[in-house]
């Protein structure tokens, strides 16, 4: 035990020095292994490992669903999002904050990633708000807040790794998303409602859509709707009429999908340089989150030659700490990494320390994983690293950290409300994932 | 003609290092695409790609391993940029520099590992399931990328370290 706590007193150190995450976890864990076992034998199970993890068939979801939020972008999505929720929310109080959330939440569900939805819907919302003379503070963090939908609600890149590490369905995962998802959108349109309570100047209201033109925004994203409808419907296999029948994987429906997105954006005049810049971009990030994957690998195997997962099995057992105490302190570590870690390499560092502990202690896999997505999309708005906010940094420029960090508390105080709420009612979570088989 | 500086090489690198991203976007789209043939051939025709499961896999390792030497080069790795206040200019490109020169020589270990999977992969035979493509071939791609990311990792700490920080490159 003492080796795998020096081991990530290491990591932290070498993150911290800017060396690459994946290089800090790889190389610890390799050195690690070594000094347990051999030298032969760590450097063999490095080898193995970084052959069998990129040629992984599971994995391939993650450039799929990357390409296909990417497609959906090029062909103009963001934008009709954000009208269809402004016709909808424009008016009221803050309506604009509110229709920033919604639409994120749907811009979610066609990415599977929190700092792409950021990055996308501030070049489409931030100028909207600036234009009905929004306060900076809060149209920046409504964008912030609301772009970590992108890994809750599906398809998500962090739950569909939390499955492949822990044998959990991802179709069950996914699922599992959307209950808390939906609070997380309503809890934030509250926090806009708050912001706006206390001081009204910070988001004024819009004109009013009139009912057709509603109608006519919600028939710009009907192309988006059916392919989201054939993803999903295909992945819980409800597409079955006869004689076809439309049932995939999860890999095949990320390929459905993203093949569906390629044909919507050329239709809708996606040029060939966009379709260059999409791919070129989903290949960067994707061996970009296969380092992090294979040194979080090579580490989490340190970890548990280690023995740290049984330690921490005995420590719980020896002390008679309740199951629920157990659950609050990995919810306070996550909170605590979260002001350092980027979300991926934090839920690869911990979920094997984790996972084995919270399973013996008859906790549900699938509940698991989504409370640790929750945790983790409120490290990306949490100072000083909170990643999110950063994002947004780079795309606006002229905003100070501070006055979006600022902004974003009434929307972080509403994620915690929400983390103890799924933390104490699993049902909340698990509710929809029991119709699935 | 243009005298020849370290400049013009550079640009040329980085021109250059479009080429396996170029690779690696083509396998992407050809993954894609068969994909989607494949459900749709399956689902409408009852008649699978059969092979469509180790191709997958080896699209997934040209894919990463194309595009990691050139994310190394360019320093694109996730990182965490906390303490960066505390350096001052000097520590700062010696710090980039011994991170980048320190990433790529422990890579070398690995890699020397991943060709002697490579060598044992061909000595076997090793083949994929339908289309009986060597297993060799892969892991000698792996192998090689993986040399040529240590490589690329020592010469930006070597960049940063007597030139200038070439992030921009």
């Amino acid at each position: 035990m003492t080796e795998a706590l020096i081991g990530f007193a290491a990591v932290l150190g070498l993150v911290l020095l800017r060396m690459p995450i994946a290089f800090a976890m790889g190389l610890v864990g390799m050195l690690g292994y070594a000094h347990l076992n051999s030298s032969r034998g760590a450097i063999s199970m490095v080898g193995r490992l970084i052959i069998d993890t990129s040629q992984n068939y599971g994995l391939s979801v993650v450039p799929l669903f990357i390409l296909m939020g990417l497609f959906v972008n090029k062909g103009g999505l963001s934008r009709e999002l954000y009208s269809l929720s402004f016709a909808f929310l424009g008016h009221l109080r803050g309506g604009l904050a509110m229709a920033t959330i919604a639409a994120c939440a749907g811009f979610s569900a066609i990415c599977g990633s929190s700092l792409a939805t950021a990055a996308t819907m501030s070049k489409v919302a931030m100028p909207q708000m600036r234009k009905y003379k929004y306060h900076d503070g809060l149209s920046s963090a409504s964008i912030a807040a609301g772009g970590t939908l992108g890994i809750l609600i599906p398809p998500s890149v962090i739950l569909v790794i939390y499955g492949l590490l822990t044998e959990t369905s991802i179709g069950k995962l996914f699922i599992a998303g959307v209950v808390p998802g939906v609070i997380g959108v309503l809890f934030y349109l509250l926090a806009v409602r708050w912001t706006v309570g206390r001081n009204p100047a910070a988001g004024p209201p819009g004109e009013r859509t009139s009912w057709s033109g509603r109608a006519r925004a919600i028939k710009d994203v009907w192309a988006v709707l059916i392919l989201f409808g054939l993803v999903f419907g295909g992945m819980y296999g409800v597409l079955n009429f006869w004689p076809i029948n439309l049932t995939f994987s999860p890999t095949e429906a990320a390929g459905m999908g993203a093949a569906g997105a390629f044909i919507i954006a050329i239709a809708r005049g996606m040029r060939f340089k966009d379709t260059l810049d999409a791919l070129k971009e989903t290949t960067r990030t994707t061996a970009n989150l296969f380092s992090v994957l294979i040194g979080a690998w090579i580490f989490s195997n340190f970890v548990n030659l280690a023995g740290l997962p049984e330690a921490l099995r005995a420590l719980v057992t020896a002390n008679d700490v309740s199951p629920a105490t157990v659950i609050m302190s990995i919810l306070l570590v996550y909170i605590i990494l979260g002001c350092v870690f980027e979300s991926l390499s934090m839920m690869l560092l911990t979920v094997p320390i984790f996972f084995p502990l919270v399973t013996s202690l008859g906790y549900d896999p699938v509940w698991f994983g989504i409370v640790v997505v929750v945790v983790t999309e409120i490290s990306l708005i949490t100072p000083p690293v909170g990643l999110n906010v950063f994002v947004l940094k780079g795309v606006l420029g002229d905003v100070p950290t501070g006055t979006i960090f600022r902004g974003v508390t009434p929307f972080w105080i509403a994620d915690l409300f929400r983390l103890a709420l799924l933390a104490a009612v699993p049902a909340i979570t698990l509710w929809l994932p029991q119709w699935v088989s | 003609m243009r005298p020849f500086t370290l400049n013009s090489l550079l640009k040329f690198v980085s021109r250059l290092s479009e080429l396996p991203l170029l690779l690696a976007s083509a396998v992407l789209f050809l993954m894609m695409a068969m994909t989607f043939a494949d459900v749709i051939l399956r689902s409408a025709f009852d008649t699978p790609i059969e092979a469509a499961t180790e191709l997958v896999r080896i699209a997934m390792a040209i894919i990463v391993f194309s595009a990691l030497p050139v994310i190394s080069g360019r320093g694109e790795h996730i990182s965490v940029d906390l303490l960066d206040s505390f350096f001052n200019s000097f520590w700062d490109r010696l710090r980039n520099a011994v991170v980048a020169i320190g990433c790529g020589l422990m890579l070398l270990w690995p890699a020397q590992r991943i060709v002697v999977l490579a060598e044992r992969a061909a000595s076997y035979g090793d083949v994929t399931e339908y289309l009986g493509i060597p297993q060799t071939y892969v892991a000698w791609m792996i192998a090689i990328s993986t040399f040529v990311t240590a490589l690329v990792l020592i010469c930006r700490g070597l960049l940063i370290l007597f030139w200038r920080n070439p992030s921009s490159d």
